[in-house]
């Protein structure tokens, strides 16, 4: 906990509050300023949207700590502000509401607008509105009070010059710093917490059927060094698979022929941990089989379930053999919310292309098997940057080829 | 919804930053306006043990005007830029690229800095001050070094630096009177991640005809023959669809096209 102090509303304030209290929190959860709306809360809808330090920022991503010293306005402070009651005037004579959960911060954007962009026009109110979700009215209402309050007030009042502002985030440089510091709490740490839980697993909702649900995310063929019966046999060997897929571990292997499996995947910062169950079906007469996964990150409530389909053929008289794998896969959660379809993508090729190179490595001293990876997390960057070097190097020799 | 919880720290000056990055060896994460870390932390994705908000370092936040070049602290954020409140280096192309980023809400805190070490593929600043060219000054325990942009970004959300290192500036040449940019995105909403991307940078008097594909599945691609691109009356936009649609960006026809069409129309932008 820290001393934040800020000025709110015109009134100072001091509280403590945890290195992680966003402004949106601070205002509604300690200074009951509910007229801050929390609609998203990862700067998308925009209800959250109030002043700081004169102009409009996303206080439900704006780190309060941060904004230490700032002057703060929330939708509470506008009631006597002439601007606000033309603009509130206007909101009520075009309709410009219905649920009202988006207007505190429609309200604060439609100020912005009218104060930053003199005559503006409707083109651009819409541009500049948005970052402001609303759900009921469609935004005509909206945009024309706006625009109603334009019109007035340039018959009313010149331009005024623009304000001189920081050019650093809008908030900071007012705290000062060291002084500041806050103490790491080690034994508050996140990390430590998500760890020290133990993991609950749920006993597997079974994993989809292979029939054609979800489209495959990464298809690759593959040559490994070594005849078919040895890889055929190395694939059935489920403890040994896991060690070749970068950032996957064993937990433990259960009397039901299934495998309770770890994985750890980084990418930047972004790091998620799941935790879950495998389990393998084959066919020995098509050499085909498919390796089931599914399992939950417990820090970010996120689900993920994939499949790896796989096919062996001989090849060179029977003294290497190519494999052909797929893997799809189904994200939900808020690293499902997060993520875009194609990096996900493309995350999967980077992992898939690793666990290839294991697998041939693994089987190339006449399927002797060796430590290949460190069960640890995959670290996409170092391993992969390689990979991608080699196909721009490829992309950019023949762009034309095709 | 809530971030897990983390420290904090509010270093006074480039090495205190650096010595606290150093300590916490890879568990702590630099902000600056954080506005792409935000997220991350409320959704529980990022869960740093500490956060350095950089943002009371003084000179982050300060512009410094060389000879052939501008260097934009870390800390400026986009709406400084796209009010004009720093010089600009390109005749009015970064105001304009600062213009279209997330929305005013966003671009008041959102800082260049921040948006380049966050590395999202579909992050305005990534594409264009790539294809402008510019250098990112790096801060850490083995002093200070420079790199260029387009060897920055080594894969979705990351970058080439070391535990110990933050980005502190960021340096864009000049570019003469005579410079042409092009710029185009598409997103299915203003401001939402855009889908593709396209930039183009021409300057006859400095010798440099840059094109950017951008809003890929990882880093931004370099256009291999901007020469057949700028062939004139139509037969260049015609050659750049061809080329890019051949490269299979996305492997995905639809976006491919979109890939295609992003950048004939930053092209078009800079046709005579």
């Amino acid at each position: 906990m820290n001393d934040l102090s800020l000025t709110v509303n015109g009134e100072k304030i001091s509280s403590l509050v945890e290195p992680r209290t966003s402004l949106a929190d601070l205002l509604r959860e300690q200074m009951n300023l509910t007229g801050t709306h929390l609609g998203c809360e990862q700067g998308v809808c925009g209800a959250c949207t109030i002043l700081v330090d004169g102009v409009p920022v996303r206080s439900c991503i704006s780190n309060a700590t941060a904004c230490g010293g700032a002057e703060v306005r929330t939708i509470e402070d506008f009631d006597r502000d002439p601007l606000m009651i033309e603009l509130r005037q206007a909101f009520n004579a075009h309709h410009a509401l219905q649920c009202g959960f988006c207007t505190p911060g429609m309200l604060i954007m439609a100020r912005d607008i009218v104060m930053r962009l003199h005559g503006a026009d409707e083109a651009r109110i819409r541009i500049e509105l948005a970052g402001n979700l609303c759900r009921c009215t469609g935004y005509a209402g909206i945009v024309k009070a706006i625009r109603s309050v334009i019109v007035s007030r340039q018959e009313a009042l010149p331009p005024r010059p623009p304000a001189s502002l920081p050019l650093g985030p809008a908030g900071s440089g007012h705290a000062s710093a060291g002084n500041a510091l806050v103490h790491v709490e080690k034994n508050g740490l996140a990390t430590a917490d998500a760890q020290d839980k133990p993991l609950q697993v749920k006993a597997a909702a079974a994993p989809a059927p292979l029939a054609g649900k979800r489209a495959p995310a990464v298809k690759q063929s593959f040559s490994v060094a070594a005849p078919q019966p040895v890889v055929w046999e190395r694939f059935g060997d489920v403890p040994s698979m896991i060690r070749c897929i970068p950032g996957a571990s064993l937990v433990s292997q259960e009397a039901d022929g299934t495998y309770q499996i770890k994985m750890r995947v980084k990418m930047g910062p972004i790091g998620a941990e799941f935790a879950g169950v495998a389990r393998q079906e084959r066919n020995d007469d098509a050499l085909t089989g498919i390796i089931h996964g599914s399992g939950r990150d417990a820090r970010s409530a996120s689900l993920a379930e994939g499949q790896l389909t796989y096919r062996l053929v001989d090849e060179n008289n029977g003294e290497s053999t190519r494999v052909d794998i797929e893997v799809s896969y189904q994200l939900s959660g808020a690293l499902a919310q997060f993520a875009r379809g194609g990096i996900v993508t493309h995350f999967i090729g980077a992992i898939t292309t690793q666990f290839a190179e294991n697998l041939s490595r693994s089987l190339s001293s006449a399927g002797t098997e060796e430590e290949v990876v460190e069960p640890g997390e995959l670290r996409i960057a170092g391993s992969f940057a390689g990979a991608l070097k080699a196909w721009l190097v490829d992309l950019l020799r023949s762009p034309f080829r095709k | 919804m809530k971030p897990s919880q983390f420290g904090y720290a509010r270093p006074a000056n480039v090495e205190e930053a650096v010595r606290l990055l150093q300590e916490a060896d890879g568990s702590a994460k630099v902000m600056a306006g954080g506005q792409s870390l935000g997220p991350l932390l409320n959704l529980r994705l990022a869960q740093p043990s500490l956060i350095i908000d950089i943002t009371a370092i003084r000179e982050l936040t300060l512009v410094r005007e060389e000879k052939d070049a501008i260097v934009y602290g870390a800390c400026v954020t986009h709406a400084s830029v796209e009010d004009r409140r720093v010089p600009d280096a390109t005749n009015g192309f970064l105001p304009s690229v600062a213009a279209g980023i997330a929305y005013r809400a966003v671009r008041n805190r959102g800082t260049m800095g921040g948006s380049l070490a966050h590395a999202d593929p579909a992050a305005d600043w990534m594409t264009t001050l790539t294809a402008l060219g510019a250098e990112i000054l790096v801060a850490g325990s083995a002093g200070e070094r420079r790199v260029a942009l387009d060897q920055f970004m080594t894969a979705p959300f990351s970058v080439a630096l070391e535990d110990s290192e933050f980005i502190i500036g960021i340096r864009i040449r000049r570019y003469s009177q005579a410079a042409r940019f092009g710029y185009f995105k598409f997103c299915r909403k203003r401001g939402e991640f855009a889908e593709a991307m396209g930039a183009v940078v021409i300057d006859p008097e400095l010798g440099i005809r840059r094109g950017i594909i951008g809003a890929t599945d990882s880093r931004p691609i370099l256009v291999p023959d901007m020469d057949a691109c700028l062939r004139p009356s139509g037969e260049g936009i015609q050659a750049a669809k061809a080329m890019i649609a051949a490269m299979k960006i996305a492997d995905d026809p639809v976006r491919d096209g979109m890939h295609a069409n992003a950048f004939a129309r930053a092209l078009k932008q800079v046709a005579q």
